[in-house]
């Protein structure tokens, strides 16, 4: 430490380092949202995750959405980031099988194959 | 789509394709018609080409068909679906009204959690809603100040989200929507 100036630089590095990991999330949950995703229900897919956080207490899992995902015909679709792995892709996700993807996928780290679209692409 | 809560959700996402940050939802029902109107600040449309399921800016598939279906669910009960740039800079105000009486009509569906659903989906979009009822128009919901106390720390997303259901459930009763 060597003078004023320096502490205050340093203030300023680490507060913007707090703000990025209060803004943080382990999970983020992508539900595709384009005219095909809700003709095919993905409202009620997005509100079953909603409600699926809120009953287990969970702070750190964001939903949001997205487009069409351009597979209009295995709507709803889902894309899952999970924190330092590749993302997964799960189709036909009605609230059954979000149930399934979030308890198995989301809380236990193990991917359901029966919804399984794609691994690893963005 | 099965009913007009769907609709809504769906015209809601061309404005965050559009690029918009805010958006002004007015509703109003009154003699079994129902009107709605959605001004954004986004980019702005070109012309009328966007009434054609065979136009999209789109690249992930060829056809855009929220708008056109709209339309045709609109014209089905005798009703019109309008849209226009606001002015030079940008800016896309579509208004539609249904006749809820006509045999065509679809139902509303859920429209509350339609707006609770569009708060959790585009966390950066601030949307007002306000209800025209006898001449007058009262703003019931501003997501900007919502987001506020959560940045706050004065609430969080989960009593937010009961609390939007309460207030749209409120005011879509006052209006008979069901």
């Amino acid at each position: 430490m060597k003078n004023l100036e320096e502490l205050k630089i340093m203030r300023e590095r680490v507060k913007k380092d707090l703000q990025l990991r209060a803004g943080k999330h382990r999970v983020k949950i992508v539900v595709g949202m384009g005219s095909c995703g809700i003709a095919a229900g993905a409202r009620e897919t997005m509100n079953e995750f909603l409600n699926l956080i809120e009953k287990s207490n969970k702070t750190d899992i964001i939903v949001t959405a997205s487009g069409c995902f351009g597979f209009c015909a295995q709507e709803p679709m889902i894309h899952i980031y999970v924190e330092e792995k590749k993302p997964v892709t799960y189709r036909n996700v009605d609230t059954e099988a979000a149930q399934e993807i979030f308890n198995n996928h989301i809380l236990n780290g193990k991917i359901v194959e029966k919804y399984l679209f794609s691994k690893g692409k963005e | 789509m099965k009913n007009i809560a769907d609709h809504l959700f769906d015209i809601f996402e061309n404005s965050v394709n559009a690029a918009a940050d805010e958006v002004i939802i007015r509703i109003a029902f009154s003699d079994n018609i129902f009107y709605c109107s959605i001004s954004d600040n986004g980019i702005g449309i070109a012309g009328d080409e966007v009434l054609d399921p065979f136009v999209t800016s789109r690249t992930t598939r060829k056809v855009g068909l929220g708008l056109p279906l709209l339309k045709k669910a609109a014209e089905d009960t005798g009703g019109y679906l309008r849209i226009k740039r606001i002015n030079q800079d940008g800016g896309t105000n579509l208004e539609f009204e249904m006749n809820m009486s006509h045999i065509d009509a679809k139902p509303f569906g859920d429209l509350p959690q339609t707006f609770t659903d569009i708060y959790f989906a585009w966390p950066e979009i601030d949307l007002k809603i306000y209800i025209i009822n006898d001449c007058k128009k009262d703003k019931v919901l501003d997501f900007y100040e919502i987001r506020e106390d959560e940045r706050k720390g004065l609430s969080n997303s989960i009593k937010n989200r009961r609390k939007i259901l309460s207030i749209m459930q409120e005011e879509m009763k006052k209006l008979n929507i069901e």
